[in-house]
């Protein structure tokens, strides 16, 4: 069974959102992809400065197998990436919702559109 | 059409395989994970259900002759108990497939290849056997074979049937044939045996520690070392010469194909050559590669290297070793150079 916090937004595309105090979005991907992804070996992600808006690819997470977008869940501005990934790929398996995160935006809206754990739970059921 | 499945199905789903279609069989691509697979092969040792693969027999006076007619290899040079590795070519000098060739009796062989090719190998031979005394039996429906693969896997070979075997020899005990062969680089053995003894086998040797691979992780394991994967590296057009595998040639014998190989030796050609990416990233089939700003190739093999940790792949390419390459992968261009397989 995959781990979905419940303090977490959550997207269709299976990423999550974790809004902090100061309004920035934390966001990963959530346990359920990495698993479906298996083993993740790279990691492309955006620079910090860069804009999106809600849909866009902005990363891309790599298997052995097959490469996989990960979409911008909400539109706003790459404040922050996590460089750890570069070296270590791994962490998103390992730990998807913790130092395995990948980017924290500002957005430019509040969130909408998006799942709490409950009804993302019974999306990967 | 339903996928064919091997008597482990079960077994496989019951370990949480994911399972995918391969050439019309459902099979394991990954257990756990592709990379603990990979590593599992290279630092202890794992098992391969692939039974998928052919299983031709070839009896009778002529089976020398015609064997050395069909194949690169001259048969009269092999000695019972020796295993060859090689390929069968068309007129042109194209391959159709690459096959081992057992050879069990100085009469009797026996030829094991991939799953997508069976029936066309099959067709082959017969089409080609009028002049020779020989038989074909196909009993790839009725034969499984086991990869076990890994430094450990001697080791295991003992404890299960008390025996060994070199590499690239075969040993017969009862129904069985293990052989010192595979497609991982790895020590080890494949065992050929009657498809309802499968079960009996598997459990004997996952029981002992033996730890289930699936084709994802036989994949970037052939991958490292520079083995060709049929219907990848070659499609029906490429010579034995151009997958730069001219060592299965033995030139002294008259083969089908050897015209056209003798004739492309004069030329130039591209040769099949190893792509190691300099920058970050995982190469992919099909991914577009440059030589000083002009595409001169696409890769037909491409992953990550799990022990290199490096981007690794495959294309038909007339370049020196060394030379600087780019590849194309998602509209970037990495930096990579020509080497020399194995990659490891």
């Amino acid at each position: 069974m995959s781990e979905v916090p419940d303090n977490l937004s959550y997207t269709k595309d299976h990423e999550w959102m974790l809004v902090k105090d100061d309004g920035k979005v934390r966001i990963g991907i959530t346990d359920h992809a990495q698993d479906a992804l298996s083993d993740v070996v790279f990691v492309e992600l955006p620079e910090i400065g860069s804009k999106f808006s809600e849909g866009d690819a902005m990363a891309v997470a790599e298997s052995v197998k097959a490469a996989s977008d990960i979409y911008a869940p909400v539109s706003g501005e790459i404040v922050e990436v996590n460089d750890k990934l570069e070296e270590s790929p791994e962490l998103i398996n390992e730990s998807p919702y913790d130092f395995g995160w990948m980017v924290v935006m500002i957005p430019d809206n509040k969130l909408n559109n998006t799942l709490d754990s409950k009804s993302y739970r019974e999306l990967i059921d | 059409m339903s996928l064919r499945r091997t008597p482990l199905s079960t077994h496989h789903r019951a370990l949480g395989a994911k399972m995918v279609d391969f050439a019309g069989w459902e099979m394991p691509i990954q257990y756990s994970s592709i990379i603990s697979e990979h590593k599992s092969v290279r630092e202890n040792v794992g098992i391969f259900d692939v039974s998928h693969m052919g299983q031709i027999f070839v009896k009778g006076p002529d089976s020398v002759k015609f064997l050395s007619y069909v194949t690169t290899w001259d048969m009269e040079r092999q000695k019972d108990g020796d295993c060859r590795y090689c390929h069968i070519l068309n007129e042109k000098g194209h391959i159709i497939d690459d096959t081992i060739v057992y050879t069990i009796a100085a009469d009797e062989y026996l030829l094991v290849p991939n799953a997508s090719k069976i029936n066309k190998i099959v067709d082959w031979l017969l089409n080609n056997s009028d002049d020779f005394d020989v038989t074909i039996k196909d009993l790839s429906d009725i034969y499984f074979c086991l990869a076990l693969q890994g430094p450990e896997a001697p080791r295991l070979l003992g404890q299960h049937l008390n025996t060994s075997v070199n590499s690239f020899q075969l040993k017969i005990l009862d129904d069985i044939i293990v052989s010192g062969t595979g497609y991982t680089g790895e020590l080890g053995c494949e065992i050929i045996g009657p498809l309802d003894k499968l079960e009996f086998h598997w459990e004997a040797l996952v029981d002992m520690g033996a730890i289930p691979i699936g084709l994802g992780a036989r994949d970037t394991l052939r991958l490292e070392k520079g083995y060709l994967l049929s219907g990848q590296d070659f499609k029906g057009t490429e010579s034995t010469l151009e997958t730069n595998y001219a060592w299965v040639i033995d030139w002294d014998h008259d083969f089908i194909g050897r015209e056209a190989l003798v004739s492309q030796k004069q030329n130039k050609y591209s040769k099949l050559s190893g792509i190691l990416l300099e920058d970050r990233g995982v190469l992919r089939p099909g991914c577009s590669v440059f030589y000083n700003d002009n595409k001169i190739s696409e890769l037909t093999s491409g992953s990550l290297s799990p022990i290199l940790k490096k981007g690794i792949g495959l294309a038909y390419m007339d370049l020196d070793i060394d030379s600087k390459i780019t590849v194309e992968v998602r509209g970037k261009h990495l930096n990579g150079r020509v080497v020399r397989t194995p990659f490891l």
